[in-house]
């Protein structure tokens, strides 16, 4: 089993050293490959210093243009499993062992690392906490299985799925949108509970203003997804 | 030849459809994105210059005043030309993405070799 853990990392120089570390630590057996997205601080350098490969996007891609750039080595290299764990230090990588395995027993092809399934004292502000349960609550609808988590980034995925978010994979607020386009191609998703940590450094990505244009991209995104037919 | 908006017209819709044609014939514009420039100057030419044609077709309308169906007509010809534009913007972006991540990939693959 050939694991690749994917760190898709803006500005996260005060970080990155410490989850790579983690990281080795409990999966050593795992390549972890950060994917540096145009960052204008020390992020590549401190990366590859903690001994991780380092693909560096001449400017800012995007959170989902940097993914994909992971999914593409991925499926350039052969592997057999890609993770997902955020630069910031909120994914605690003793999980990861818990999300790969529904992969290697072969019963789920994604597996989703929740905050909400079990109580996991993560708290986040209520304007997120609406629009987590408002996703939650739409994408559930649209996929017919249950869904808590919806906008966690901490999400392994198996060989067919790394080939098909290689071929394409959303630019832009990609978590949520990909639950309903892998269940539409009749992958087989599993949410799994995990402790998320408080972010040991950098900002979220959404701030207060993004949040509306969040709020409506991803759901025009979800609806109009809906509309596609599978092959597309 | 009085000054009013059919022979504004006509002086317009041939004015552009000269600078269209050169632009093409310099390079600095692709035949494909020219065919619709083309194609909506011309029409513009034929129905300011048959000032017969407008009347009947703004009767059929039922719009009062005739030239006001050449204003309809351009504003409707560029918000469908911007769609147009977007359509083609967002497949370069995709494109420039593509290309992107195969550039970094490559220089990370080049660097291993080292």
């Amino acid at each position: 089993m050939k694991i690749l853990i994917i760190i898709p990392a803006y500005n996260e120089e005060t970080t990155i050293q410490k989850v790579i570390r983690h990281i080795t630590l409990k999966m050593p057996e795992a390549d972890i490959l950060v994917v540096n997205d145009g960052s204008s601080d020390e992020t590549s350098k401190r990366a590859s210093q903690a001994g991780a490969m380092v693909v560096d996007l001449p400017y800012n891609l995007g959170i989902g243009g940097a993914m994909q750039t992971g999914y593409i080595f991925a499926k350039e290299n052969d592997y057999d499993i890609a993770v997902q764990v955020d630069a910031d230090g909120q994914h605690d990588p003793s999980y990861i062992k818990d999300l790969i395995r529904p992969l290697i027993d072969n019963t789920a092809d994604v597996a989703v690392g929740s905050r909400y399934i079990s109580k996991t004292g993560y708290r986040s502000s209520l304007f997120r906490r609406i629009g987590m349960v408002f996703f939650s609550f739409l994408v559930s609808l649209l996929t017919n299985q249950k869904f808590k988590d919806t906008t966690s980034g901490f999400r392994a995925v198996n060989k067919d799925v790394i080939h098909c978010f290689a071929s394409h994979y959303p630019d832009d607020y990609p978590e949520v949108d990909v639950l309903v386009k892998l269940k539409k191609k009749n992958f087989r998703i599993v949410e799994l509970p995990v402790q998320m940590q408080e972010r040991q450094g950098g900002k979220s990505s959404i701030t207060a203003l993004r949040s509306l244009y969040y709020m409506v991209k991803v759901s025009l995104s979800l609806i109009i997804g809906a509309l596609r037919s599978s092959e597309e | 030849m009085a000054v009013n908006i059919y022979s504004l017209s006509i002086m317009f819709s041939i004015l552009f459809l000269l600078t269209v044609i050169e632009l093409v014939r310099k390079n600095k514009l692709q035949e494909r994105y020219s065919l619709l420039w083309i194609f909506i100057s011309i029409v513009f030419l034929v129905l300011s210059s048959t000032s017969g044609l407008l009347n009947h077709l703004a009767k059929i309308l039922d719009i009062k005043n005739p030239p006001s169906l050449l204003f309809l007509l351009g504003l409707i010809y560029l918000i469908v030309y911007s769609l147009n534009t977007t359509v083609v913007v967002s497949k370069q972006n995709e494109r420039i993405t593509r290309l992107t991540q195969e550039l970094s990939l490559l220089k990370q693959k080049m660097s291993n070799n080292k």
